[in-house]
């Protein structure tokens, strides 16, 4: 019952406004944890059982009679499924305090299921209709969830995430539209068969493209990333941590890893451009990084940093660097998850993001720091944090593929993004206390729990990374490696 | 053919004066016209559906909410613009025009006319059968669209 990975969450996001009608907070809140605990457990427990025999193809019936409905799971859908359900109830389990004051909860929790179900049928989807649709779902939630402070700023943030990213999905339709009518086909098995057989390689170049400047926008790599600074800070702190830790990887980096790997199949070209992306990517946001005094803004940046890592190691193609890039999309999204909450617990006590008014706040938020300090030191690739296992793998890759340039500019950028956060650290948490946070207190219980939960994750799988990697990492790196083959062979109904 | 390529070349020029003029309610109705020519484009190419959607919820509903919002709007004061696009609009425009006709012209040769594949038949069968989860994905676009008017309107409650 795979389908129950959208069907869930779209049930309950529609019933939730008239639960709302009874009662305003409770049980909004329960209903929408609940939801996605039971996601994570199915995600994590029963998921690798369901594709033990191989990848699950599941052909969904309605009173008896089959429907157009095909969902298919493997190995890298399973993983995505796990990320998604595990940051995501983070989130949630933070906004029960964080959203209180914003008022219209059981709406925000609609809008925040129906992004879930976006994301969750965009990574169970077996063709490229299904995938720009998913897309779309889970960006029309998420233009609602970035206004929903009402704001001036949110607004705005929330019209110029919508103006780009609208831009990115008419470019995946228009590589959508040319694949349909080279192949007549929009199954993944289906089109990655028949362009073997066509002579196609200037058709398959230019869609190729559109998919590149349309999944680059959503995975915001640079020189695709206008959006994402003022995006990603101006929503609400969960949604930032889901943005950053899951929207831009889910619709931008799963949807064009699954497209070019395993329907194109990856050519030493797109290999070529997917590393320089990648690369430029770490550089170019990491030095931007480092000017923002803004705290939230500071970590956006470094999420199109840290994705530049990802597609680094995904676009270099071997089995190594696909599973290092894809431990690190893990990676990242725990702990970017992390620091957009512990950032929004500032927020919450302090009123304000601008690191030069802070100061010495672990005195006073000792709880909050620590966890901020572990997903820092994590994303900087710092050991024994998870973060260190995931880049030593893309850089280790690097150096094996006979890549030591981009291998060098991964290592530096690493020293630039530890740089970058130990100003963070200084400036919010250490030093002197400024004495306009006498007052301040730690985080709400909620707020408090979720980070410490993604902070434990973060030390917990740095520790058990090789047999974290081993479990999900693996399987997943295998169906991307695996190329065509994947669907073509197994994926037939 | 001539009728089609009058057509086409009718859809490029009114969705041009949809982005270039200045006047909202215009843009807004050079829109619409825009979408009406593409819809009988769409039926002389023997799509049908696409047409009556295109006209029906594109060029019709779409453009009634467009007006319907801009009338509820006032002027104000003048929003200063760069004047740098009304330099790379065109720019970009003509490129775009050109590398787009390059680029058919040496496709148009080489990709084949569309197979008939198992999406075909009547519209009821396409929707119900062929592509029912594009209907839970329009379904969940639409909560969506319900939720976000809900929640971006919604009244602030007593302690914000």
């Amino acid at each position: 019952m795979i389908i129950l990975f959208v069907a869930l969450p779209l049930v309950v996001a529609a019933v939730l406004p008239l639960v709302g009608k009874v009662s305003r907070r409770v049980l909004p809140d329960l209903l929408a944890n609940a939801t996605l605990v039971f996601l994570l457990v199915y995600a994590a427990v029963t998921g690798r059982a369901l594709i033990a025999g191989g990848p699950l193809l599941q052909q969904v019936t309605w009173l008896g009679e089959a429907v157009g409905i095909r969902l298919a799971l493997d190995g890298f859908s399973l993983f995505m499924l796990v990320a998604v359900s595990l940051v995501g109830l983070a989130a949630s389990l933070f906004a029960i305090d964080y959203m209180e004051h914003y008022g219209g909860k059981a709406n925000y929790h609609a809008l925040y299921l129906i992004m879930i179900a976006g994301m969750n049928g965009l990574i169970l989807v077996n063709d490229l209709f299904g995938v720009y649709l998913f897309l779309e779902v889970a960006a029309i939630a998420s233009y609602a969830l970035v206004a929903f402070g009402l704001g001036h700023d949110e607004l705005e943030a929330a019209f110029k995430y919508l103006a780009l990213s609208v831009v990115g999905s008419s470019f995946v339709l228009a590589g959508i539209a040319v694949i349909f009518g080279m192949t007549g086909s929009l199954e993944f098995g289906a089109v990655a068969a028949a362009l073997r057989e066509l002579d196609a390689g200037a058709v398959v170049a230019i869609a190729s493209a559109l998919f590149l400047m349309g999944f680059g926008l959503k995975a915001a790599l640079v020189p695709f990333h206008a959006w994402l600074p003022d995006a990603h800070p101006s929503a609400p702190a969960p949604i930032s941590a889901v943005l950053s830790g899951l929207l831009i990887k889910v619709s931008g980096v799963y949807a064009m890893t699954r497209i070019f790997l395993n329907v194109f199949g990856l050519t030493p070209a797109l290999s070529a451009v997917l590393m320089v992306l990648g690369a430029v990517s770490i550089v170019v946001a990491a030095f931007l990084a480092l000017g923002q005094k803004d705290m939230k803004r500071m970590l956006a940046y470094s999420s199109i940093s840290q994705v530049g890592y990802v597609v680094l190691g995904i676009g270099l193609g071997t089995p190594l660097g696909i599973a290092g890039g894809l431990f690190h999309l893990f990676n990242h999204a725990l702990a970017k998850g992390l620091l957009f909450l512990t950032s929004g617990s500032v927020q919450h006590a302090t009123g304000t993001r601008d690191l030069d008014e802070m100061g010495g706040l672990a005195k006073r938020m000792p709880i909050t720091a620590a966890a901020n300090l572990v997903g820092a030191l994590s994303i900087a690739g710092v050991p024994p944090l998870n973060g260190f296992w995931s880049k030593l793998i893309i850089i280790i890759a690097l150096v094996q593929a006979g890549e030591p340039v981009f291998a060098v500019i991964a290592v530096l950028a690493s020293v630039l993004t530890l740089w970058y956060y130990l100003l963070m650290q200084r400036k919010a948490f250490f030093g002197p206390l400024n004495e306009k946070w006498a007052a301040v207190k730690e985080a709400p219980f909620w707020m408090t729990a979720s980070t410490v939960l993604l902070a434990l994750l973060c030390l917990g799988i740095g520790i058990l990374f090789a047999s974290t990697v081993a479990t999900w990492v693996q399987p997943a790196a295998d169906v991307l490696a695996d190329g065509v083959q994947a669907v073509t062979g197994s994926w037939g109904f | 053919m001539i009728v089609q390529t009058a057509l086409l070349i009718g859809v490029v020029l009114f969705s041009v004066l949809a982005i270039a003029l200045r006047d909202v309610l215009r843009s807004a109705i050079s829109l619409a016209v825009a979408s009406l020519l593409l819809g009988i484009v769409f039926f002389k190419m023997n799509a049908p559906y696409a047409g009556v959607f295109e006209i029906s919820v594109v060029a019709g509903l779409i453009t009634v909410l467009f007006i319907l919002t801009i009338a509820l709007t006032r002027a104000g004061d003048e929003v200063r613009e760069s004047r740098l696009v009304n330099w790379v609009f065109p720019l970009v425009f003509v490129a775009f025009v050109a590398v787009d006709a390059l680029v058919m012209k040496s496709l148009l040769g080489k990709v084949p006319a569309l197979a008939a594949g198992a999406e075909a038949g009547t519209f009821g069968e396409v929707l119900w059968k062929g592509r029912t989860f594009d209907l839970v994905g329009q379904i969940a676009v639409i909560l969506a669209g319900v939720f976000a008017v809900l929640a971006l309107f919604r009244k602030r409650e007593k302690h914000d």
